[in-house]
């Protein structure tokens, strides 16, 4: 080695300099960056603000809160979603356990059609369950009788109708946790002679632990958020999602809309950060060497397992059921012929049929572009390099719509968009902030899905590409979209369904044009039109049910023109 | 000498830990070099930062005469393989080695004839139409090397390339990567973990521990004359005992003398220690008057196919020594747990370090 040379500089202070290409790259992640904090960030943000101010937007304070608090009535409604919210839980929890249990560790026949029951709620609005319920049970209801004096509306209601739409939330999270085990612990405590109820109690419940914990939060998070099941069967009884929904849109109170939001962001803040701490704590119980496990059969406890998913599948089924038995019988219960007129009378003739164009316009644009920013958004985080201080802020931004009611996204977007100050306020009313709304709501699901796919690809890709002097968004198309597209389809079918079926965050978005199918129902709902009401969720249903076949097709068409790899 | 690559006092930190001390080595045009070392010796981050996938803390990176410090991946001229090959599984063989090529703007016909070129090279000539999961570990590094040697870099780096494979493959590719190199003629970085693949493969290795090189040369340097205990004990099974010089050339362990040839020039220092290899222990014409001899007892015999290895404890002497026997020698000598005979190190066998640690 010979001394002279000192032309050199080296890296002393200064930094790498960093292709354009690369800058292409992370001047994208800072777009999707700001576009996150101005559709997440800056709408609660403003509810924070506008919760310290009185009607006329001068600063009070906390004075909000205190005559929050004094009001009875609306103090009320705190007790009455925590008590709700935590019966739903508890009932849930070890009813989905159960069916996990079933469909996982016997060897009870039909486990696919099974499930597939289970799952079915995913494809209906929340109050689709509240609508089959007041047929069952209302005050015209076929069962009426069975309640003895007592009444559907209100508690029973509520708790009966969220135990339905929270149970496929629940039973997905645990059949993947109780399907996680290495069969090989099972055969070392065999070995050792150990009892089925020690069995149990040492390596199934602990292996699981996880997992019900998280399906626990999920399903306590959806019963204190939810809005459609206490709007359509509560009765006077309330909760805190539906007194933020009379607050702003019926009586224009927005100071006290933002103080219940904010009230009702603390719990369901709290159990995700529980959760996200839970997640943390969860190291992989499944090693490559794991070998999965199989129940051995045995009649009796498999004949008790099928009667038990059975039981609880035929009581879903008479739940699903009737609201489309509702919607082809006139004027319930006095006429039982006619069978289309509420959908022709009371959904196209009425003009409602619009709102379910609306909502097949509003999940394809989801489905499309709000998937499409959700992945390359977890690819630009996931797989670029550069700008390390701004993707902390990006992950955060990415994670946070978990922890916030849809109420609360949708007020936020009031309080953030309403104001004609705002140069985005042109997007109020349209089409537009629909799709944004709803894409964020359910932003964190599938950014996790996204963010799983990608990381089962090796991550030399980019460093391959960049020796090989290949700019990083040939590889992307050339090599990351196509081995990730089953993921990307995941992602797009479930914003879609989403889309379909929700309404806590878009009841406060829709203009008289874009109009939804979900809140329609629960406008047909509060006019007293039952029958179109029940109409409108059974298509909502049946097009969701429907999207989903599609995406199985096209999975199975891409599956084998461009899959063919996967060896 | 004209150097291909060099690189001068290169830190690294990652936080408070600090990945590399201050690196400074010179890579001769053509030449096989291996970065041996522990995990967490910063070898792999020595590599990254050649590659420009690693930022250097400090420190200068100079390839074929030009500053590199400073440049981004894409304007460096390496082709690199890595321990997982990162073939891309949705490309067939054909479209994974032409990868490159494409971006370069090489003409359809001459690209295909590239790849043929290639694909004859390492020896899979028939694959082009496969998808890299049809393919063996073995095959598929065997692509990996193709794709990264396919725009002809001036410099290729194998980052822990056999790793994944098991033992027989590794072994027969070894020398397979070590001819195709030797015909390419080209610069190559090899980072491994396995001595005997550095051993093996490499003109020159580069030894390292804990952010330092500890050692730069052949193979049979390295192995012969170890510059520190480190190098001693990770190359090679090694006998390390702690010594005390008693004199010119004379150092004690335990109750034992022994004489070496090279002297340590530590006054009366003690804390030494005195390095011996297993094979250098010899049985065959060693009486009561032979040097550095003494009686030792068997406590163990270890087959291992060629040769046995014996764990035996030497007269005055507490720690367990190992010595290595051919199977002529064991044969001749009969020797059994709980034997007792005499065993000798030759002098010029014998080393001796300074104290222990540095």
């Amino acid at each position: 080695m010979s001394a002279p040379a000192p032309t050199f500089q080296g890296l002393t202070g200064a930094r790498l300099k960093i292709h354009w290409t690369d800058r292409i790259g992370n001047l994208l992640l800072l777009c999707a960056g700001a576009a996150l904090a101005l559709f997440l960030l800056a709408p609660l943000v403003t509810i924070l603000l506008k919760s310290a101010e009185d009607k006329s937007g001068l600063f009070v304070g906390l004075a909000n809160f205190r005559a929050y608090f004094h009001t009875r009535s609306l103090a009320l409604s705190i007790w009455n979603s925590l008590w709700v919210s935590t019966l739903v839980t508890a009932i849930t929890i070890p009813l989905a356990f159960t069916f996990a249990y079933g469909l996982t560790r016997s060897r009870m026949g039909f486990k696919a059609l099974l499930r597939n029951i289970a799952l079915v709620p995913i494809l209906a609005p929340s109050l689709l369950a509240a609508i089959s319920f007041i047929f069952w049970f209302g005050n015209q209801g076929l069962l009426k009788s069975w309640l003895g004096g007592g009444q559907i509306y209100g508690a029973p209601g509520i708790v009966t109708s969220m135990v339905f739409a929270t149970f496929p939330h629940a039973l997905m999270i645990l059949v993947t946790a109780l399907s996680l085990t290495d069969a090989r612990l099972y055969e070392a405590a065999d070995a050792l002679g150990t009892s089925a109820a020690r069995k149990f109690w040492t390596i199934t419940l602990p292996g699981a632990k996880y997992g019900l914990i998280s399906a626990w939060m999920v399903v306590f998070t959806y019963a204190l958020s939810d809005f459609g099941i206490p709007k359509v069967i509560g009765g006077n009884f309330n909760m805190l999602a539906t007194d933020i929904f009379k607050l702003v849109i019926g009586q224009q109170d927005f100071p006290k809309g933002a103080v219940v939001a904010i009230i009702l962001l603390v719990p369901v803040a709290v159990t995700y950060l529980v959760d996200s701490y839970v997640q943390r704590r969860q190291t992989a119980l499944l090693s490559a060497r794991s070998v999965p496990y199989v129940p051995k059969p045995s009649p009796a406890y498999d004949w008790a397992m099928a009667a038990f998913c059975w039981t609880l599948a035929a009581l879903m089924l008479a739940v699903l059921g009737m609201a489309m038995y509702g919607s082809v019988v006139k004027l319930w219960p006095y006429n039982f012929s006619r069978v289309l007129d509420h959908y022709r009378l009371g959904l196209i003739d009425a003009g409602v049929i619009t709102s379910w164009f609306n909502s097949v316009k509003m999940g394809f644009w989801c489905a499309t572009l709000g998937a499409a920013f959700i992945f390359f958004n977890a690819y630009l985080l996931e797989k670029t390099r550069g700008i390390d201080a701004f993707r902390p802020f990006v992950r955060l931004m990415a994670v946070l719509p978990m922890g916030v009611p849809g109420m609360v996204l949708g007020l936020g977007y009031i309080f953030f968009f309403v104001p004609a100050s705002n140069p985005l306020h042109f997007l109020y009313g349209s089409m537009a902030i629909l799709v944004i709304c709803t894409t964020v709501h359910y932003y964190t699901t599938t950014h996790l899905t996204a963010l799983t796919a990608l990381k089962q690809i090796d991550n030399e890709f980019e460093a391959v590409s960049a020796s090989l002097g290949v700019p990083f968004w040939r590889t992307l198309f050339r090599v990351t979209v196509p081995v990730c597209l089953p993921a990307m389809l995941d992602v797009s079918r479930y914003l879609f369904v989403n889309a379909m079926t929700t309404v806590s965050a878009v009841v406060f978005l829709y203009s008289p044009s874009t109009t939804l199918a979900s809140v329609a129902i629960v406008n047909l709902d509060e006019a007293g039109d039952i029958g179109p009401a029940a109409a409108m969720a059974t298509l909502v249903v049946l097009t969701s049910a429907g999207v989903c076949l599609l995406y199985h097709f096209l999975q199975v068409w891409l599956d084998r023109r461009t899959q063919a790899w996967r060896s | 000498m004209n150097e291909y690559l060099e690189l001068r006092e290169v830190r690294k930190e990652f936080g408070a830990f600090v990945a590399l001390k201050g690196v400074s080595l010179a890579v001769h045009p053509g030449e096989l070099i291996c970065f041996l070392g522990p995990s967490g010796c910063g070898k792999t981050t020595l590599l990254r930062i050649i590659a420009g996938l690693e930022e250097q803390t400090s420190g200068t990176v100079i390839q074929a005469g030009k500053d590199i410090s400073r440049l981004s991946p894409m304007k460096r001229d390496y082709g690199i393989v890595f321990q997982s090959y990162a073939l891309f599984p949705n490309l067939t063989i054909a479209q994974n080695v032409a990868y490159g090529l494409v971006n370069r703007g090489v003409a359809r016909a001459g690209r295909e004839a590239r790849v043929k070129e290639l694909l004859a090279l390492v020896g899979l000539p028939d694959s082009g139409e496969k998808f890299p999961a049809q393919l063996s570990g073995g095959q598929q590094q065997r692509i990996a090397i193709a794709r990264a040697i396919a725009t002809s870099p001036g410099l290729l780096l194998l980052d822990e390339p056999l790793s994944a494979l098991d033992a027989r493959v590794r072994v027969r590719l070894r020398g397979e990567i070590r001819s195709l190199q030797q015909r390419l003629g080209i610069t190559t970085i090899l980072v491994t973990h396995d001595q005997e693949e550095a051993l093996s493969m490499a003109d020159r290795i580069v030894v390292m521990n804990q952010g330092v090189i500890d050692q730069i040369g052949t193979p049979s340097a390295v192995y012969r004359d170890p510059l520190t205990p480190f190098v001693a004990d990770f190359v090679g099974k090694t006998n390390l005992l702690p010594a005390m010089r008693v004199g010119d050339n004379r150092v004690q362990v335990g109750e034992q003398r022994f004489e070496c040839e090279v002297d340590c020039a530590l006054g009366n220092g003690s804390g030494l220690r005195l390095f011996f290899r297993p094979e250098d222990v010899i049985v065959r014409g060693v009486g009561g008057a032979t040097p550095n001899s003494a009686a030792a007892v068997v406590e163990k015999v270890e087959f291992l196919g060629a040769y046995s290895r014996l764990t035996f404890r030497m007269n005055g002497i507490e720690q367990p020594l190992f010595a290595d026997l051919s199977l002529n020698d064991m044969e001749e000598f009969h020797v059994k747990p709980g034997d007792t005979m005499r065993v000798a190190i030759p002098a010029d066998r014998v080393r001796v370090f300074a104290a222990a640690g540095t």
